[in-house]
C-alpha cells in the first residue's frame, strides 16, 4: 500500500458489508480488525462499515451501555490498525455535553477525526432513534486525500437537501451508511431494497456525485438486514454491487474526476439558484 | 381471491426461504445451540417450518415430535410421518393420552375448549422438555393469519423460541409450501386443529382462509377501515368477526419472536398495547 500521490483523485472503495453483535463493542471491534485486513489485502484505501458498526443497531435501552466519546482508545486502535487506509464506522457518540447521538466517524490517519452525527432520526413503524438519541446539527464536508466527500447516516439520505448541500459545497463522494431492514414482497430483490437502490441513484444523478451506500446484513430481534451495498456512478449508473443477506467485501476503483466530467455536461449544480422566492411559510402544511 | 389483494401477498418465494432459513440458523447460532424441535401434525405450519430448518440446519439437526391423542386422526399421524420422511428427519412418537387422560378423570365437567387447551399445551411442555434433553430450540409454527385472530391456544400452540412463519399470512405459508415440493396431501388438505373429530380451522372462525388474508391484509398493510373493507364487497359481518377477534386476543401475541419479511411485522412495526 502507498500513499496516495498529492492530488490524485483515484481511490479504491471498500464497502465492508457486515452483521454486528448487538451491544458487544468488543466482539465488534474484533471483527472490524478482521475486516479491515482483509480490505488492506484487497489494496483498500477508503473503506466503509455501516451505521453503528460498533455496537449493532436496534439497541434501544443498551444504548447508554455502549457509548463512546470521540476521544475513546477504542477508536484509537481502529484508526492505527486501518493505516494507511481511511475508515469509516458507525458508533453511539457521547459528547462532551452529555449527549447521545447515531454518529459516523471519518478515521484518516491525522488526529483529526471528523463525525457526522445523524440529522434525521427516524420515529416510526419500527424505529425508535428520537427516545434513544439525539439529532446532529452540523453538516460539514469530510476532508479526505482525494478530494472532498461527505458523510450521511442511513434516513438522512431520504431529506434530499442534505445531499444537495454537500454536493453544493463540492462533495464529489457521498458516503452513506446504513443498516435498513429489509423486507421481503414479490419482487426480484429485497422490497426495501428497491426504495434504496432508486435513492441512491436519484441522489447520484442529480447531485452528479458518487454515492457509496453501505448496508449491513444480519438479524436483530427478528428483522434483517438486507445488504445490497452498492457504489454509483456521478450520473446515476450502479458501478458494482453486493450481494444481499450475507457478508461481503465490495472493492471498487473510483475516480472522482468522473464527478467534473459529468457535471461540465450537466451543470446542475453550477445552475443551484438558492434566490428563487416563495412558497411563504404560512403557505406550508 | 381478489387478484389485487394477491399480487401483494404473492412473495418472491426463493428470497423468501433464502431470509427464513437464515433466521433459523442465525437464531441456532448465536444461542449455542444444536438444532431445534418441532411438533409435527401432519398439517401445512409445521410442515413448513420443519421444512424451512431442514433446509437452515441440515435434517439432522431438527427434530421432529408426533404428539397425537388417542382422538387425533389417522390421517394427521400418517401426514406427519409423511414430512418427516419426505425431510429425512428424526422424528418420534410420544401419546399423550396418558397425560390428558389422567388430568381429565379429576376434571370431569371440561368441554371441548379446555380439553382442546390442555392437550395443546401438553405438547408444548413435552417440546420445550425434549429441547432441554436435546440441547436445542422449540421451533415455532403460528402464521401471521392465526395471530392476528387469536386462533391459538395461549402458551401452547403459539409457544417458541423462534418463529420463522409468524411474518406469513396463510396464503403466502401455502406458496412456500409448494415452492419448496411438500408433500401433496399436506398442502391439499383442509386446515385443521384436529383437537376434536371433524374439526377445521375454517368452521371453528366462520370464515375462510382466504377471505381472512384479504380482510386482514386491507386493514393492517393497507391500513383501510373496516367500514371501507366493507364497501369494498366484503360481508359486514365476517369483517366485524375479523376485527371482533383481532381486538380481543391481542394479550396473545407478546412472547414470540417473529422473523419479519414485511413492512406490517407484529410487535415490530405495531407495538399495539393489549389493552
Amino acid at each position: 500500500m502507498s500513499e496516495p500521490a498529492a492530488g490524485s483523485s483515484r481511490l479504491t472503495v471498500g464497502l465492508a458489508q457486515i452483521d454486528c453483535r448487538l451491544g458487544d463493542l468488543a466482539a465488534n471491534l474484533d471483527r472490524h480488525l478482521a475486516w479491515i485486513e482483509r480490505a488492506k489485502a484487497a489494496g483498500v484505501d477508503l473503506l466503509v462499515f455501516p451505521e453503528l458498526s460498533l455496537t449493532g443497531y436496534r439497541l434501544l435501552h443498551l444504548t447508554t451501555r455502549v457509548a463512546l466519546p470521540p476521544q475513546a482508545p477504542l477508536l484509537d486502535r481502529l484508526a492505527e490498525a486501518a493505516r494507511p487506509m481511511a475508515v469509516v464506522a458507525g458508533f453511539v457518540e457521547e459528547s462532551d455535553r452529555g449527549l447521545l447521538h447515531n454518529s459516523a466517524v471519518l478515521l484518516s490517519g491525522g488526529p483529526r477525526r471528523h463525525i457526522h452525527r445523524k440529522l434525521y432520526l427516524p420515529t416510526y413503524g419500527l424505529f425508535q432513534e428520537e427516545r434513544f438519541f439525539r439529532p446532529g446539527r452540523r453538516l460539514d464536508l469530510a476532508p479526505l486525500p482525494w478530494g472532498r466527500a461527505g458523510v450521511l447516516i442511513c434516513e438522512d439520505l431520504w431529506h434530499p437537501e442534505l445531499a444537495r448541500r454537500l454536493a453544493v459545497a463540492g462533495a464529489r463522494l457521498l458516503i452513506v451508511l446504513s443498516a435498513g431492514p429489509g423486507r421481503v414482497g414479490s419482487g426480484d430483490v429485497p422490497a426495501s431494497h428497491e426504495s434504496w437502490e432508486m435513492l441512491c441513484r436519484t441522489t447520484a444523478l442529480l447531485d452528479t456525485c458518487w454515492v457509496v451506500y453501505c448496508n449491513r446484513v444480519g438479524w436483530e430481534e427478528g428483522s434483517f438486514y438486507s445488504g445490497g451495498s452498492l457504489v454509483v456512478r456521478p450520473g446515476g449508473e450502479v458501478a458494482t454491487r453486493a450481494p444481499f443477506l450475507d457478508e461481503h467485501l465490495l472493492v471498487t476503483e473510483i475516480d472522482l474526476r468522473e464527478a467534473d466530467r459529468v457535471r461540465w455536461r450537466l451543470p446542475l449544480l453550477a445552475d443551484e439558484r438558492i434566490d428563487i422566492e416563495g412558497p411563504d411559510a404560512e403557505d406550508r402544511p | 381471491m381478489s387478484r389485487r389483494v394477491l399480487d401483494h401477498l404473492h412473495l418472491n418465494a426463493p428470497l423468501a426461504v433464502a431470509v427464513l432459513t437464515r433466521f433459523i440458523r442465525d437464531a441456532v447460532e448465536t444461542s449455542g445451540t444444536t438444532g431445534v424441535v418441532v411438533g409435527l401434525s401432519g398439517g401445512i405450519d409445521s410442515s413448513l417450518a420443519a421444512a424451512l430448518a431442514a433446509r437452515a440446519l441440515g435434517p439432522e439437526r431438527v427434530h421432529g415430535f408426533l404428539l397425537p391423542y388417542r382422538t387425533s386422526s389417522a390421517d394427521s399421524e400418517a401426514d406427519a410421518r409423511r414430512v418427516a420422511a419426505h425431510l429425512a428427519l428424526p422424528h418420534r412418537k410420544i401419546d399423550i393420552s396418558p397425560m390428558i387422560d389422567a388430568y381429565f378423570a379429576i376434571e370431569t365437567d371440561a368441554d371441548p375448549a379446555r380439553r382442546g387447551n390442555k392437550m395443546a399445551r401438553e405438547r408444548m411442555t413435552i417440546l420445550f422438555d425434549q429441547a432441554k434433553k436435546l440441547g436445542a430450540l422449540v421451533l415455532g409454527t403460528s402464521n401471521k393469519t392465526e395471530i392476528l385472530l387469536g386462533y391459538s391456544t395461549v402458551f401452547g400452540d403459539n409457544a417458541s423460541s423462534l418463529n420463522p412463519l409468524g411474518d406469513l399470512y396463510k396464503h403466502q405459508v401455502w406458496q412456500l409450501a409448494r415452492h419448496l415440493e411438500l408433500p401433496a396431501e399436506v398442502v391439499a388438505k383442509r386446515p385443521s386443529a384436529d383437537l376434536w373429530p371433524g374439526q377445521t380451522d375454517e368452521g371453528d372462525l366462520g370464515f375462510d382462509y382466504a377471505t381472512a388474508d384479504e380482510v386482514l391484509w386491507q386493514l393492517f398493510d393497507e391500513g383501510l377501515t373496516p367500514d371501507e373493507v366493507v364497501e369494498r364487497g366484503y360481508d359486514r359481518a365476517v369483517v366485524e368477526r375479523i376485527v371482533t377477534f383481532e381486538r380481543q386476543f391481542r394479550f396473545k401475541r407478546r412472547l414470540m419472536l417473529i422473523a419479519r419479511l414485511s413492512g406490517s411485522a407484529v410487535n415490530l412495526d405495531q407495538e399495539i398495547p393489549r389493552d
